[in-house]
């Protein structure tokens, strides 16, 4: 998959499977770990997925059966991006 | 002219009357003080560096270090720094002065100096590229650029590691090392060049003295350099010595976190940073012996010259 396009007001920078992420408004950097890039592409790609969806687009492509371990780190890389406005931006 | 060929007699007039002008990498100083430590210090370590009359000469930062007025000269008398005549520090006790100096032509630099993304972390040049040393205090940063400006590498900078915004190369700041506790002794043995200053003790930093830049570095200081790596060095007592590939992007972070104004320049800042990540290797280093770290530094630019 290509690094998304960042929303307005934020920079994005990728190196291999991780990213760092500049929010303009705030000042604030982020890093994006390797799960979390991967997660934030997948909803920048493929806007208004429910959770569920997302879920199943990153089994089908990490070629996985998901535990709850794999659950429990998309509820909280969703979290953790809305947290930090990357999800939210326009 | 350099300040080794002024007298020292001259020197301490300049420095308790209008001023001393110096030029260090990209900026000039005026320093008045009437400490006699402090001209004791400036001839022993900034013999190499450029000197003009202050009269005639522009100063990027006006600086003076000299004791506070009051009865504060006769009870455990102290030294205050000064920058544009406002202390922006505390004072600290007399026999503190020359590190206090030097502490603060930090403070000036890593406060003003903003054309600059300005990294916490000790560079050296060699074949033409820079190795960028950035590590928490104690991790043996200084000694370890101590030791390669005395195995040959180019002295850019012990502190203050000057990315310029526009171009992404290095500009040197060679002004000396700071060496603290068992690592002053461990540098003077280490090479016939170490020439250091009188320590100073019970800082808070513990003891400190200063290692003076070698003549290569200061004769090059106006030559920028191009980024070739950032090598996180940590001494550890015993431990093999290792190099291993580290994160960019948490190498990133690490810096962002570590520069003095990277929240300053917004955007520039990521930009910076990330302009410099892009054209570095990115390294752990682990060490215990100096003479194997050389070994490994100088096999590194050998590859890079390649």
């Amino acid at each position: 998959m290509s690094a998304a396009a960042p929303p307005r007001g934020w920079l994005l920078q990728t190196w291999g499977e991780e990213a760092v992420a500049f929010d303009a408004a705030s000042g604030d950097t982020h890093y994006l770990a390797p799960f979390t890039r991967l997660l934030f592409e997948t909803c920048r790609d493929h806007p208004g997925l429910t959770t569920a969806e997302i879920t199943a687009l990153l089994r089908a492509r990490l070629d996985g059966a998901p535990d709850t371990d794999f659950h429990t780190a998309i509820d909280e890389g969703l979290a953790s991006l809305q947290r930090i406005g990357l999800l939210n931006a326009p | 002219m350099k300040l080794l060929q002024l007298p020292p007699a001259e020197l301490r007039r300049q420095l308790a009357s209008s001023g001393l002008w110096l030029r260090t990498g990209p900026f000039s100083l005026r320093v008045r003080s009437r400490i006699p430590s402090v001209a004791e210090g400036l001839a022993q370590l900034y013999g190499q560096f450029e000197v003009r009359s202050p009269h005639e000469a522009f100063a990027d930062f006006h600086v003076s270090v000299n004791p506070p007025s009051g009865l504060r000269r006769w009870v455990r008398p102290q030294v205050c720094f000064a920058f544009d005549d406002m202390p922006p520090f505390k004072p600290l006790p007399y026999d503190q002065a020359f590190p206090m100096l030097e502490w603060g032509l930090n403070w000036c630099v890593s406060t003003q100096a903003h054309q600059y993304l300005i990294i916490h972390a000790g560079a050296v040049e060699k074949n033409g590229r820079a190795a960028i040393l950035p590590a928490p205090p104690g991790s043996g940063k200084s000694t370890l650029t101590a030791a390669l400006m005395l195995s040959g590498w180019r002295l850019l900078s012990d502190e203050l590691t000057l990315i310029d915004r526009k171009t992404g190369l290095i500009h040197a700041l060679p002004r000396p090392v700071s060496l603290k506790n068992a690592s002053i002794d461990l540098i003077r043995a280490f090479s016939k060049d170490a020439v250091l200053n009188r320590p100073s003790h019970d800082t808070i930093k513990g003891t400190v003295a200063h290692l003076r830049p070698l003549r290569e570095s200061v004769l090059r200081q106006h030559e920028p350099a191009r980024p070739g790596w950032v090598i996180f060095p940590r001494w550890q007592a015993g431990a093999a010595t290792t190099l291993a590939p580290r994160s960019r992007a948490q190498t990133f972070m690490y810096l962002a976190e570590n520069a003095f104004n990277y929240s300053h320049l917004g955007s520039e800042g990521f930009r910076t940073g990330c302009a410099l990540i892009d054209r570095v290797d990115c390294h752990d280093f682990t060490y215990s012996r100096l003479d194997e770290a050389i070994t490994v530094f100088d096999r590194l630019a050998e590859r890079r010259g390649t």
